[in-house]
């Protein structure tokens, strides 16, 4: 009998709070596909901003209920504010403790990194000191093709990838978080390397990679096509090399591509307005998505600040948000609508009006394809299973990955 | 389905809403623009209504105006029976109209209650619209739950006393109601504004809000769903069916038009529950509306039960 990976669920069922510090709006990278469109040097968050965001949060308890809480840092790059960071964890740890306030002892310091400052003294001196609470992501792509194809140094044109100053901190990574995965995002262009870029992340020792297409409208004609047939041969890799065993690829899920019920399935896809994230200014937004430098054509939905606190009529739209009220006809009447992700803040910003209730149907033609690579993907396996008579074994061990994330 | 054409005459004419209309220099609907914006209004068949600013408007507007079966909004100054006469509670002295609309604020509102009570009594209809719902603070709330306690107290000792049941939207529309009925502007009321375009209602003209066509070209409202009560996700489980739904307050206190902010919500149902204890009363004095039933229920802002 062949060992089965079994991955852990997300942090908390993925029910905690999340909150998150845009520490910085600038980065390293000029990545292609960023959605960060605002990005620049100028806009850095201050400590007086960080401490009165915490004492806000923490001295409204009963408005935050969740059990558990992620204290979220993202960028731009989040470890150029390492110092910063630093001194906002320590003050979050001493502050919930003086408070003994609920989630002292339940929560986490959550980052996603383009990983090419993660060997540097002072991101090591921090993990060192708060490794049993910290969830690091290092963003890589692939192969050094894919990755160098989007992930790109800024200011020095097309000519300097990042792939180089990544992968060499990769073990460094996998020793410090073994159970880590890393994020793949896919735009039209990066379509050709899917299967080799992810076979490659395997092969690095990641055995979690979670993957998706980018929600903007960049699609062109035929694009769907050729993502089903690499997904197809991913498929036929994974599975004739034995990956599954070890290794998971959230592209592939037993749980999409399937009719959605109206009125039981009715649940928003995406957390905005249950999430908060908090800007250099001090304003308060349902997610960073909704931060003006998120934006291409909207304004900022800004939801409160530092001074005056969150005004709860403007996150109401969010938390009554459901699946159809925002959905056209073809997507409830969709008979592979599970596991067809959206983004709240690409829907705003590339609806016809200022508003979060129209779903951009732009990945419609890619979700269709992967769900036809899916469903080959799952009756061959399930056919190798038999044959080996490790179906049962599979059904009671299978790997799980977060299922298609929406950022 | 429009059923409703509004036309504001000039960018003064009297605001009849909650919205306040911000322009205070007298521009008229040019008159090529009122004549496509009625023929419009006959090939869709919708009903017209003209909205007057307080002054005379020229004569050949007149003429215009009175080809076409319609219903004129003026201020009470100028309003003859027929008219929808709009103003504040000061206006009211000598009021010729059946039906007005009573604007006010919540100030006015609770240091003029004997006078609303009159007017109540004195006029066959009468729709009392609150003008700073959107910066009413939870005390204030308070305070008209009080003030409509006192209303339907009057109402009745004056109803036990022989009087008719008056008409008064905040009160009595429920007791009527079977289903929502309200505002509907985007779904069923479109108006056309003194630069010849169509709006989604008057406040979002005043309010520099982008327009949805205009009488030369026709009408084109985006996300014309989210104007309907099935994409309203708080107001669709709502039993407060009077309430008008107002998709500017919504829009000012959400960003969004079809979700309500708490205070419309609080306002709306603390209105639903005194209509509940007028209906209680009246049942009191005698047989009255067999078969209407308003429950009660433990929540002033839906919000709380979804």
């Amino acid at each position: 009998m062949q060992p089965y990976k079994i991955n852990p669920e997300p942090w908390q069922k993925g029910m905690a709070k999340n909150i998150t510090f845009i520490v910085t709006k600038d980065c390293q990278l000029a990545c292609k596909y960023c959605y960060l469109v605002g990005k620049n040097e100028k806009e850095r968050m201050t400590w007086e901003v960080a401490k009165a965001a915490i004492d806000y949060i923490l001295e409204y308890e009963a408005d935050f209920k969740e059990e558990s809480v992620i204290w979220d840092f993202i960028g731009g790059e989040p470890f150029l504010e390492i110092e910063l960071i630093d001194k906002i964890c320590d003050y979050l740890k001493t502050e919930m403790y003086r408070r003994n306030h609920h989630w002292f002892n339940s929560y986490r310091f959550s980052f996603s990194t383009n990983g090419i400052n993660y060997d540097s003294e002072k991101v090591q001196k921090f993990i060192k000191k708060n490794k049993s609470h910290l969830s690091i992501g290092i963003t890589i792509d692939g192969t050094q093709k894919k990755h160098d194809l989007n992930r790109i140094w800024k200011g020095v044109g097309d000519k300097r990838g990042s792939y180089t100053d990544v992968v060499r901190n990769i073990p460094l990574w996998l020793s410090q978080f073994p159970n880590a995965g890393t994020k793949v995002t896919i735009s039209s262009a990066d379509i050709p390397y899917i299967k080799e870029s992810v076979l490659h992340l395997y092969s690095l020792g990641i055995h979690e990679v979670n993957i998706n297409v980018v929600f903007e409208d960049v699609w062109k004609d035929g694009d769907d096509i050729l993502f089903e047939q690499q997904l197809t041969e991913l498929a036929d890799a994974i599975i004739d090399g034995g990956w599954y065993q070890e290794y998971a690829c959230s592209f592939f899920s037993e749980t999409i591509g399937k009719p959605l019920n109206p009125e039981n399935d009715n649940q928003n896809w995406c957390g905005a307005g249950k999430m908060l994230a908090i800007d250099a200014a001090g304003n308060f937004y349902p997610c960073t998505r909704f931060a003006a430098y998120s934006l291409r054509s909207k304004q900022p939905i800004i939801i409160g600040n530092i001074q005056s606190g969150i005004d709860k009529d403007k996150l109401r739209p969010f938390l009554t948000l459901d699946r159809t009220t925002q959905s056209p006809r073809e997507c409830i009447e969709c008979e592979v609508a599970s596991g067809c992700a959206w983004c709240q803040g690409e829907n705003y910003d590339a609806a016809d009006t200022p508003t979060i209730f129209q779903r951009s149907t732009a990945i419609c033609k890619m979700h269709k394809s992967r769900v036809r690579a899916n469903n080959y993907y799952w009756n061959k396996l399930f056919r190798k299973l038999e044959l080996l008579g490790e179906r049962n074994e599979f059904e009671s061990n299978k790997p799980s990955v977060k299922n298609n994330e929406p950022c | 389905m429009l059923k409703y054409l509004v036309i504001l005459l000039d960018d003064t004419s009297t605001a009849y809403c909650h919205y306040e209309a911000e322009i205070r220099t007298p521009r008229l609907l040019a008159l090529e623009d009122l004549a496509k914006a009625i023929t419009f209004g006959m090939k869709e068949n919708l009903r017209i209504q003209f909205v007057y600013p307080n002054y005379s408007i020229p004569r050949e507007y007149v003429e215009l105006i009175n080809s076409i079966d319609h219903t004129n909004i003026k201020p009470v100054c100028l309003a003859d029976a027929d008219d929808i006469a709009v103003g504040k509670l000061s206006d009211f002295s000598q009021v010729q109209s059946a039906n007005v609309v009573l604007r006010t604020s919540i100030p006015e509102l609770l240091s003029g209650i004997e006078q609303i009570t009159n007017i109540v009594f004195d006029i066959e209809r009468v729709n009392l619209v609150i003008t700073d719902i959107a910066s009413m603070s939870d005390s204030d709330t308070c305070s008209y739950r009080e003030f409509l306690k006192e209303l339907v107290g009057s109402i009745l000792q004056r109803c036990k006393a022989g009087e008719r049941m008056p008409q008064l939207n905040i009160l009595t529309d429920r007791l009527m109601l079977t289903a929502m009925n309200n505002c509907n502007a985007g779904e069923e009321t479109i108006i056309v504004a003194p630069d010849g375009k169509f709006y989604v209602c008057p406040a979002f003209y005043y309010g520099g809000k982008s327009n949805c066509g205009s009488v030369s070209d026709g009408i084109s409202i985006k996300n014309p769903q989210l104007y309907k009560l099935d994409y309203a996700p708080i107001c669709r489980k709502c039993d407060a069916w009077h309430c008008h739904r107002c998709v500017w307050l919504n829009n000012v206190k959400t960003l969004e038009v079809n979700t309500p902010g708490h205070i419309q919500c609080v306002i709306s149902h603390l209105e639903r529950n005194a209509s509940r204890e007028l209906l209680a009363g009246l049942r009191g004095i005698g047989e009255f509306l067999p078969g209407t039933e308003i429950p009660e229920i433990s929540y002033l802002d839906p919000f709380e039960k979804l």
